[in-house]
């Protein structure tokens, strides 16, 4: 297509990038349709709606999205969105329900979406309403290992697809237990920055020394975790890789350490290996034992805005994002692990969190920079590593060479033209899934 | 017209007496928090100390039990001293990039009720207005109240306990990098 492509934003060649994205109303707009309109989005996790007729309120981009399950126990994802006017239905964040009334005129809908009872439906309506053609607009719905996605696009590939090869990372964390996950939050805060900014730091390491020098150097002092420095990330055996969008990290060595995560200090340490070592032999049947025992899935983001695990990036117009911070957690893990990981991930993350407070000056900058006259004329700079990426051995996906490296981002910002200058799904490169599935793991746990 | 006979003393019931008590307390933890004397305020809580802040969720009335999230849930923070000593040494890093340059905050607080528990601790609510403002232009205001437990530790009020609860659902700043 060269040339003709509406959005030609990003120089692969020296990962120059255009900062019109990040600030032009006209595009946020298109990207609601054209990307959150098609892709498969991170909408909630099916703990946050254990029992029948539960109810989650979430949203899909800025679309407000009601997420229940039905008295059978089916997954839906409905527009929070009455037929007759469009008020919403539900206004509180979550509960139990088999029916959704609307405060204007009373429209109430069953929980799968079917319209059942309109005030007046003989007397003012004559008997013409068709109540078929009047249910709740109804995305489609898949789940990876508990975590709830939807689409509003007909023609989108399977979530399986979607996902590709990014879930034989993801299964590291997510999919690692027989017993599954359970989902804790969220946490809700507006931040004054684009969405795409806070999703393609997730792959940025290149960040984490100095905007989160001053966290890292206390949790040393206090907890005893490893100093951070610029040399110990350059000189990772960790590495980058991109697949279908997903910008995932992980750590690649044969050393059978417990997986790294908040709330590890050497006081709770024995916690994390008293747990590593209970479960290894589960999580090697489940994952295979490379995975069980080299990969663990770091930082990353899934497209387009899911943010280091089940955590959202949610528009809210080119300058503002929702952030909704969640804690998952092994539902079979002990609850003073479980406790750990909670306080560590509260501690970190979050609107309060030591490590996240520090992000959103510097993202919220790197937002505004697009809008004064002089600066707006020089484009982002994502140059590091360029070349040094490619397919690996042992590993799928697009890998950098280099566990720092601006590699993802790059690909990041490729993947959203894909998106932008596409007719339809049709147009939409997917990787087919080449990995080796070792274990019992499934898409569905 | 002859003057009544003023009385020189007043008596004072002992929740009053307590009440006197401890407005000053909570106007100097004020102070010491907008004049970022943040280790000397550190000294009011108590070493075994639970600085807690529930989420706040959009519920029916009639489920208001549900309203506040419940210890063992999510929440915004639950910190002990540790990670609340951790929190202060980070600003003095130079480095704490949400609060350097530092905000300027002004905690207004109020509203205070105060009973004591059959155990010698005293259970005390207070409302609270804090106005921050950061770098040029930002600024929020953030309102909500805090019920502490409040223990007697060598003569003086220390905090055991501190629930702050916050008149929001999505918090509007973007960030919480400020003491309540």
């Amino acid at each position: 297509m060269g040339d003709a492509r509406k959005y030609n934003v990003i120089d692969p060649a020296t990962g120059k990038v255009d900062r019109s994205i990040f600030v032009e109303r006209a595009i946020y707009d298109e990207e609601m349709a054209k990307i959150f309109g098609r892709a498969w989005l991170m909408i909630g996790h099916e703990s946050l709606v254990p029992k029948p007729d539960d109810y989650f309120h979430t949203y899909m981009g800025e679309d407000p999205v009601i997420l229940t399950r039905d008295g059978s126990g089916r997954l839906h994802a409905l527009l929070n969105m009455c037929r007759h006017r469009g008020n919403r239905l539900v206004r509180c964040d979550d509960g139990n329900a088999k029916r959704f009334m609307c405060a204007y005129h009373g429209w109430t809908y069953r929980n799968d979406g079917a319209l059942e009872t309109v005030p007046g439906k003989s007397e003012a309506y004559y008997d013409a309403l068709d109540f078929a053609a009047m249910s709740l607009i109804e995305a489609r719905v898949d789940t990876y290992a508990g975590i709830v996605f939807a689409t509003w696009a007909k023609d989108a590939p399977s979530l399986e697809a979607y996902l590709g090869d990014a879930r034989w990372y993801l299964d590291t964390v997510f999919n690692r237990r027989d017993c599954g996950m359970q989902a804790l939050g969220p946490t809700k805060w507006l931040e004054p920055a684009n969405w795409k900014t806070m999703v393609d730091n997730c792959s940025d390491n290149y960040h984490v020394p100095t905007s989160h020098l001053s966290s890292a150097a206390v949790q040393s002092r206090f907890l005893g975790r490893p100093r951070l420095s610029h040399d110990d990330q350059f000189h990772s055996p960790n590495k980058h890789v991109f697949v279908n969008g997903h910008s995932l990290t992980f750590r690649d060595a044969d050393d059978n350490m417990p997986r790294y995560m908040h709330g590890v200090s050497t006081e709770t340490m024995q916690l994390f290996e008293e747990y590593h070592r209970d479960t290894q032999a589960e999580v090697e049947r489940r994952l295979g034992k490379l995975r069980a025992r080299q990969v663990q899935l770091g930082n990353h983001s899934i497209f387009p805005n899911g943010v280091l695990g089940f955590r959202l990036a949610l528009p809210r117009g080119p300058l503002k994002t929702e952030f909704w911070h969640f804690v998952l957690l092994d539902n079979d893990a002990p609850e003073a692990l479980k406790r750990v990981i909670r306080i560590g991930s509260m501690a970190n993350n979050g609107a309060a969190g030591m490590f996240e407070q520090d992000d959103v000056d510097n993202w919220r900058q790197v937002t505004e920079a697009s809008f004064s006259h002089t600066a707006r004329g020089y484009a982002q700079d994502l140059s590091m590593g360029v070349g040094h990426a490619g397919s690996h051995p042992d590993y799928p996906g697009v890998v950098s060479e280099r566990y720092i490296s601006e590699n993802n981002q790059r690909l990041f910002y490729q993947r959203w033209e894909q998106f932008m200058n596409a007719g339809g799904w049709a147009d939409i490169p997917l990787e087919p899934i080449r990995a080796r599935f070792d274990g019992t793991a499934t898409m569905h746990g | 017209m002859p003057t009544e006979a003023v009385p020189t003393t007043v008596t004072l019931t002992p929740q009053q007496a307590l009440w006197l008590e401890l407005m000053p307390f909570y106007t100097r933890e004020a102070w010491l928090l907008d004049e970022r004397k943040l280790r000397e305020w550190l000294t009011l809580f108590t070493d075994d100390v639970l600085y807690f802040m529930p989420r706040r969720k959009n519920v029916p009335r009639r489920e208001a039990h549900r309203e506040l999230t419940a210890p063992g849930d999510l929440a915004i923070l639950e910190e002990d001293k540790r990670y609340l000593e951790m929190r202060v040494a980070r600003l003095d890093s130079g480095m704490a990039w949400a609060e350097d340059p530092p905000s300027r905050t002004r905690h207004m607080v109020g509203n205070l009720e105060a009973e004591t528990l059959a155990n010698g601790e005293v259970k005390a609510r207070t409302a609270f207005l804090v106005y921050r403002s950061h770098l040029e232009t930002d600024h929020q205001l953030l309102s909500g109240y805090r019920e502490d437990v409040l223990r007697r530790v060598d003569g003086a009020w220390r905090i055991a306990r501190r629930t702050i609860v916050l008149d929001a659902n999505v918090l509007l700043d973007k960030n919480l990098s400020v003491f309540l």
